[in-house]
């Protein structure tokens, strides 16, 4: 396989704040909207496209329906048998479908191929969709009968911190604070006009009940429906596209580099397998180092800002030392210090991330690959982080089983 | 003079655009005071401030009182008042008289009134206060609807005008429209011109038929009829003769109410407010509902009507194929496809002939667009046109149906618009 640069030609995000049940939609209406939208904001032609990869995680449980890669036929009649596929991973699903866009282009089998995340969950009540959720994880032992079995194990992951090196509520209520903040920024993050501060985040009440452990409302992701398209392409197109848009070809961003990696995939055995390490997930942190590694990046200083997986606040916490912004178990220091604040030395999901902008599983991947692509292109609007050149992303799929790690930057 | 605000004071929190925009300033970290006749009612305001914002916090910022022991302390403190007591131009008046007497000098003044005459209200009100009034109308629930219209008297600093304009935009997250002090500044003169519209059709072809025809589909969150049930017939009835009283245009005629909208009134049917009683809709014990006969005034039950190009068109936008859906609309041809194409035609009209006179000309329909959307929850009337196949198409089909066509639509460009209005197409 060459190693052939994956280029990013940006695309287009739904407001995730939308209710697509309530305005009786079809799955596939989302879809069709994302792609609509990610034709004006690129101004690729359809005939251009080689391919479309769909990630969507559960799709039959939410909409009873499958097979979506079918649906992106019907957006243009110059689509008429272009091949189509529907990937997952749980909530790493987009990224995923992002891993084989990047090993079809890099194969030189296609040179532009359309990426779709897509979720539409909010089809069913909470109890009902936190069921579907525990398919993501271990089903028979982890959320077989369990109510709401993502927030009490991502509750253990905090747990495993406060076992292992201490953890204070504190810290996870600034995180879920800062993410609300950045989220009102962001035109289509889910929670741009909640309400949120440190003070409700800390305080359980009536609005903010404890689900378990450390984990309250405040501190988990919401459900959201929404999707994401987005073009990767090989250097051949883009240089293509440049010279359409009359730009210089080292103007387009690309994936510098990524890490791809599969935990067990039940909690308990992730955390008896890290029991020496010093990270409490280390095949997490092993995704992380990789895509360092391919991008030809030192350690985190050297990028702009990081879109990660903040499923929960205890996954966020995870992501800053798992990144390398403290030394394993102190992540406390960059929430305290203000390094993953807006302007601080290195914000963390200047979008809201999943607290913040919102959680369509199937979607979340490509958001944050798109956002990675906006921050680099200068196009993220108020929230921008000024001179931004290289941004990291961090996917997780189930209990961070599936973790997938990009770099992007020119 | 260095603006700020830091305190504000709500006269009539009780009620709730009051409690709700006292709330939204809470929200905000704004120290706020919920003033009421009763401290009771301000309690009951906090509640609804609490529930809005889904938090107990917000709790540590407000001071609820009545305006016997605590205006004095109230309006020593605030930089903002809010007035959004009854409509009623005397009770507001003594209630401006009252804020007068103690008030600070620089402390401004927001009334969150549409319909009153504006430059009427602070008549006999100090200078200072009369340079530092205006009307800021936020819309309701103000949680969920963004659009704030503002309007200035003659007498109000321009400065200050500024300077709230930019508070609401940056530290509340309005969606700012500036607008003439004229009735019904905009969103209420166009919404309820077609509302009432609506009505007189509905005494021919019934309610359920009409909510149907301009149901969600057409653009809106809410069928037209359900949503006069959730503003109450009252209310509807005041802003209708206020409009009547105070604008005159080429469509005035539409602003006389049908008779059988003051028999309801009187019959204290009045929507939502008066469930026992019933509205347009009323809903039976069992869960169902029955619907308005506009001939009697009393109820029958429903039809559930099945138009084929009407379930067309919402299966279409189900599929999120929104201009196909208004092909479907336009290419249609009976006589319920020729109820929506008028009402289409009177949004389009009437809104883009009112481009200078709600608003300054060079606004052109930008300010109408953001408060029917962010205001009513309706598709702009720039989005209907793009639906429409674009302002030519739009121009045809006002032609066709006997419009004149505004000068502010023949200046609009041809252009496609971009996507994102696919929130305002309900499938239903």
């Amino acid at each position: 396989m060459k190693d052939e640069k994956v280029y990013i030609l940006g695309g287009y995000q739904t407001d995730f704040a939308r209710n697509w049940s309530r305005e009786n939609k079809h799955i596939a209406a989302m879809m069709r909207e994302a792609y609509q939208g990610s034709l004006e904001a690129t101004d690729i032609k359809p005939s251009d496209i080689d391919t479309a990869l769909i990630g969507n995680f559960a799709g039959e449980l939410y909409c009873k329906q499958g097979h979506l890669g079918a649906f992106f036929i019907d957006f243009d009649p110059s689509f008429a048998g272009i091949p189509t596929t529907r990937f997952e991973a749980a909530c790493a699903s987009s990224a995923v479908a992002a891993m084989a866009a990047m090993a079809y282009i890099k194969a030189g089998m296609y040179d532009l191929v359309c990426l779709v995340g897509v979720e539409q969950m909010k089809t069913v009540d909470p109890a009902k969709g936190g069921e579907f959720l525990g398919a993501a994880a271990f089903f028979e032992k982890e959320a077989d009968g369990i109510e709401f079995p993502f927030p009490k194990l991502f509750g253990k992951l905090g747990d495993e911190y406060d076992k292992r090196y201490g953890l204070k509520d504190e810290h996870l209520a600034h995180i879920s604070a800062i993410n609300y903040a950045n989220a009102r920024n962001n035109p289509n993050a889910q929670t741009r006009e909640w309400f949120m501060n440190f003070d409700h985040a800390l305080n359980e009440g009536k609005y903010n009940t404890c689900i378990e452990g450390k984990i309250k409302i405040a501190d988990c992701s919401q459900v959201t429906d929404g999707a994401v398209c987005m073009y990767l392409a090989s250097e051949k197109y883009a240089k293509k596209y440049a010279k359409q848009k009359g730009i210089s070809l080292s103007d387009i961003p690309g994936i510098l580099g990524w890490g791809h990696t599969t935990a067990k995939i039940e909690f308990a055995s992730k955390v008896a397998d890290s029991a020496e390490s010093q990270y409490v997930l280390p095949v997490t942190r092993k995704a992380i180092t990789d895509a360092y590694s391919r991008a030809g990046i030192k350690d985190c200083w050297q990028l702009d800002a990081i879109e990660t997986h903040d499923c929960f606040t205890t996954s966020e916490y995870m992501a800053i030392d798992h990144f390398g912004l403290t030394k394993p178990g102190q992540s406390w220091k960059a929430i305290e210090d203000g390094t993953i604040t807006m302007d601080g030395k290195l914000p963390i999901n200047p979008s809201g991330g999943l607290i913040g902008c919102g959680h369509p599983v199937g979607a979340t991947g490509a958001r944050q690959l798109l956002d990675a692509y906006k921050q680099v292109t200068g196009t993220a609007g108020d929230y921008q982080v000024e001179g931004a050149s290289k941004v990291a992303t961090l996917n997780i799929g189930g209990t961070a089983t599936t973790n997938v790690c990009f770099i992007v930057g020119k | 003079m260095a603006e700020r605000i830091k305190t504000v004071a709500v006269l009539g929190s009780g009620g709730t655009v009051g409690s709700l925009t006292g709330g939204l300033c809470a929200q905000q970290g704004l120290d706020v005071y919920f003033l009421s006749r009763t401290k009771a009612s301000a309690e009951r305001g906090l509640n609804r401030a609490v529930k809005q914002a889904r938090s107990e916090v917000i709790a540590n910022n407000i001071t609820c009182g009545d305006y016997d022991t605590m205006l004095a302390e109230a309006l020593g403190k605030a930089d903002l008042i809010i007035e959004s007591v009854a409509e009623d131009i005397q009770i507001k008046q003594q209630v401006y008289e009252m804020i007068d007497a103690h008030r600070r000098d620089d402390a401004i003044i927001g009334t969150t009134t549409s319909s009153l005459p504006l430059d009427s209200l602070p008549v006999g009100r100090s200078e200072s206060f009369k340079k530092r009034f205006m009307s800021t109308h936020f819309y309701n629930p103000p949680g969920k609807m963004l659009a704030c219209e503002i309007a200035s008297t003659c007498d109000t600093d321009k400065s200050v005008y500024n300077f709230v304009k930019t508070f609401l935009e940056k530290k509340l997250r309005r969606v700012v429209i500036p607008t003439k002090a004229v009735a019904g500044f905009a969103g209420n003169r166009i919404a309820f011109l077609l509302f009432n519209r609506i009505t007189s059709l509905a005494a021919e072809y019934g309610v359920e038929m009409m909510d149907y025809l301009i149901g969600p589909y057409t653009g809106r969150l809410m069928p037209p009829l359900a949503t006069l049930d959730l503003v109450g017939l009252d209310i509807h009835r005041a802003i209708i003769d206020s409009l009547n009283e105070n604008t005159n245009d080429e469509m005035h005629h539409s602003l006389v109410l049908p008779d059988y909208i003051n028999s309801m009134i009187d019959k204290n049917m009045l929507g939502n407010k008066t469930r026992d009683n019933g509205g347009f809709y009323k809903k039976l014990p069992s869960g169902k509902f029955v619907y308005l006969d506009p001939e009697t005034c009393d109820y029958i039950p429903a039809i559930s009507p099945h138009v084929a190009f009407v379930e067309k068109a919402k299966y279409q936008i189900h599929m999120g194929m929104y201009r196909e859906a208004f092909e479907t609309i336009l290419t249609a041809h009976s006589k319920e496809a020729e109820i929506v194409k008028d009402i289409l035609c009177v949004y389009i009209a009437y809104s883009y002939g009112r481009i200078g006179e709600v608003a300054e000309l060079e606004d052109g329909i930008e300010g109408i667009d953001k408060v029917m959307s962010y205001g009513f929850n309706w598709a702009s009337p720039s989005h209907i046109v793009e639906m429409l196949g674009g302002r030519d198409c739009a121009m045809q089909l006002l032609d066709k149906n006997g419009f004149q066509i505004p000068a502010g639509l023949m200046d609009i460009s041809n252009e496609k618009m971009a996507t994102g209005y696919g929130k305002h197409f309900l499938a239903r």
